[in-house]
């Protein structure tokens, strides 16, 4: 059987336009073997690979490389997980709060140690050990839901959230002052840990940094289907600063907030608070800090 | 007086958690052992994983999508993991690894194909597969031995289905390219030890 390819390749003279065609086919197919081996292709695609394979060796080749691979890591056997090891999981878990809401699961990133500081540092925290006391003791279906407390008070009356929302109706009417790029940048800039959140169709479009009433903050901007959002991470202690934010972490977990078409979620983690920004249904903001606390 | 779990929804909680999550254990354990230096890091990491997925249970939705869920917040640790060690794989010439495999693919040369493919088939790929940049491999382990479908790995790596199909398709290139590397790094050392034996050994 000839091979189309390997006529094309020993030939010195240029080749034929229907030639060059065929090569450049061959560049594209070759890159979707894998997911040909996979039967992960719609139907025209399989049927264009299928012709191809006919007359290319070196796909054949590469194909068998595909299935020889899948084939091998298939069988793969699976650890076995001990008896001892299942039975210290199942401490580790009895050991662990109930799962009432995903703050607690962020609590849990942290280091024992750390998070004990961190309690010891925090009076407010009293008030939450005891929602959590009264929620298992009530037996209650509701605590196995996220809750959440509405700012009682106007934006601008908690001068960090009306701070970052002026500064999110600054950012959002022009260009946006970074680039993803740059976040290593903010890192270094910045004394708290900066970490992206990550979420099904968030993407991160922009780092930068700037001051949020003299306090250093760490801006991220990201796109979330075509809406801007932004989040702003500040140092724990000025996050906590006000009032009205310890009241509504301790109590909810969550805060939530509107200023106009502007909603606003913030929550504490382990050395940072966050305060996230869009023109977005609060449902949207929420679903994001429930994927954060499960990561 | 026992409560049964019907009447505790702290209890049923927790009866849906080893329903839904721990018939995974075997299979997550396997993914971080892969991806661990000891077996007693890998079990740190499914430990953790477990308390992590039992605390944010109550964010489950869809139970069907326990699986994907849960390698999902494993490799979440597994990468905090190396950030707190400070970890990093060692690096690898990747342009060198494709063009092992393009030389394997490339070549008229039957019986070197049929050798290497036939390597395929033992510890070499266990070799090749810590050999890899973690991206890639992740993902043809995710496909290959896990049995996930395109669109559930490019949920747990936080992907999209494009560069999971680019990274499975690179992957298993680079593993079949460091295959081939291994043989003819083991063909050289042969060919130097059979010139020193001819030389009267070392001295």
């Amino acid at each position: 059987m000839s091979d189309d390819r390997s006529s094309i390749a020993n030939r010195a003279v240029s080749p034929s336009p229907e030639e060059a065609a065929r090569e450049s086919r061959h560049e594209v197919l070759r890159e979707l073997l894998g997911a040909y081996a996979d039967r992960e292709l719609p139907p025209e695609t399989v049927a264009q690979i299928d012709a191809h394979l006919v007359g290319c060796a070196e796909c054949r080749r590469s194909l068998e490389v595909h299935h020889a691979l899948r084939a091998r890591l298939a069988v793969e056997p699976p650890a076995a997980a001990s008896p001892a090891f299942r039975a210290r999981i199942s401490a580790a878990i009895d050991a662990a709060p109930l799962p009432a809401a995903p703050r607690i699961a962020a609590n849990a990133r942290l280091a024992p140690e750390s998070r004990m500081l961190w309690l010891v540092a925090s009076g407010w925290v009293v008030a939450m050990i005891l929602a959590l006391v009264l929620a298992v003791t009530s037996g209650s279906a509701s605590r196995f839901t996220p809750s959440t407390r509405a700012l009682a008070a106007p934006v601008h009356d908690v001068p960090l959230l009306g701070a970052v929302v002026d500064d999110y109706a600054r950012v959002s009417r022009g260009d946006l002052p970074g680039r993803a790029r740059d976040l290593d940048a903010v890192r270094a800039a910045v004394s708290f840990p900066v970490e992206p959140l990550r979420a099904q169709n968030l993407r991160l479009l922009a780092a930068w940094t700037t001051d949020v009433r003299g306090e250093p903050a760490a801006v991220l901007a990201y796109r979330l289907d075509d809406r801007l959002l932004v989040q702003y991470l500040v140092a724990e202690d000025v996050f906590f600063q006000h009032p009205a934010i310890r009241a509504a972490i301790a109590d909810h977990h969550l805060l939530r907030a509107a200023d106009g078409d502007r909603t606003v979620v913030a929550w504490p983690d382990s050395s940072t608070g966050t305060v996230l920004v869009g023109n977005v249904p609060t449902e949207s903001l929420q679903s994001i800090w429930r994927s954060e606390s499960t990561r | 007086m026992a409560t049964s779990p019907a009447a505790d929804p702290a209890a049923e909680l927790r009866t849906r958690f080893e329903a839904v999550v721990m018939p995974h254990l075997d299979r997550l354990l396997a993914f971080a052992i892969r991806r661990t230096d000891s077996v007693a890091d890998a079990e740190d990491a499914v430990q953790e994983a477990c308390v992590r997925a039992w605390l944010g249970f109550a964010d489950l939705r869809d139970e069907a999508n326990a699986r994907p869920w849960f390698y999902r917040i494993l490799r979440t640790v597994l990468s905090d993991m190396r950030e707190k060690s400070g970890r990093r794989q060692q690096l690898v010439y990747i342009t060198r690894l494709e063009d092992a495999h393009d030389e394997l693919v490339g070549g008229e040369h039957d019986a070197l194909f049929s050798e290497v493919v036939a390597r395929l088939d033992g510890e070499a790929v266990h070799r090749g597969l810590r050999s890899i940049p973690e991206d890639f491999a992740a993902a043809v382990e995710l496909h290959d031995i896990d049995g996930f479908k395109y669109v559930e790995i490019a949920e747990i790596v936080g992907v999209p289905i494009g560069t999971v199909m680019s990274r499975i398709a690179r992957g298993r290139k680079l593993l079949a390219g460091a295959i081939m590397a291994e043989r003819g790094a083991a063909a050289s050392e042969a060919r130097s030890a059979e010139r020193r034996t001819a030389h009267g050994g070392p001295r």
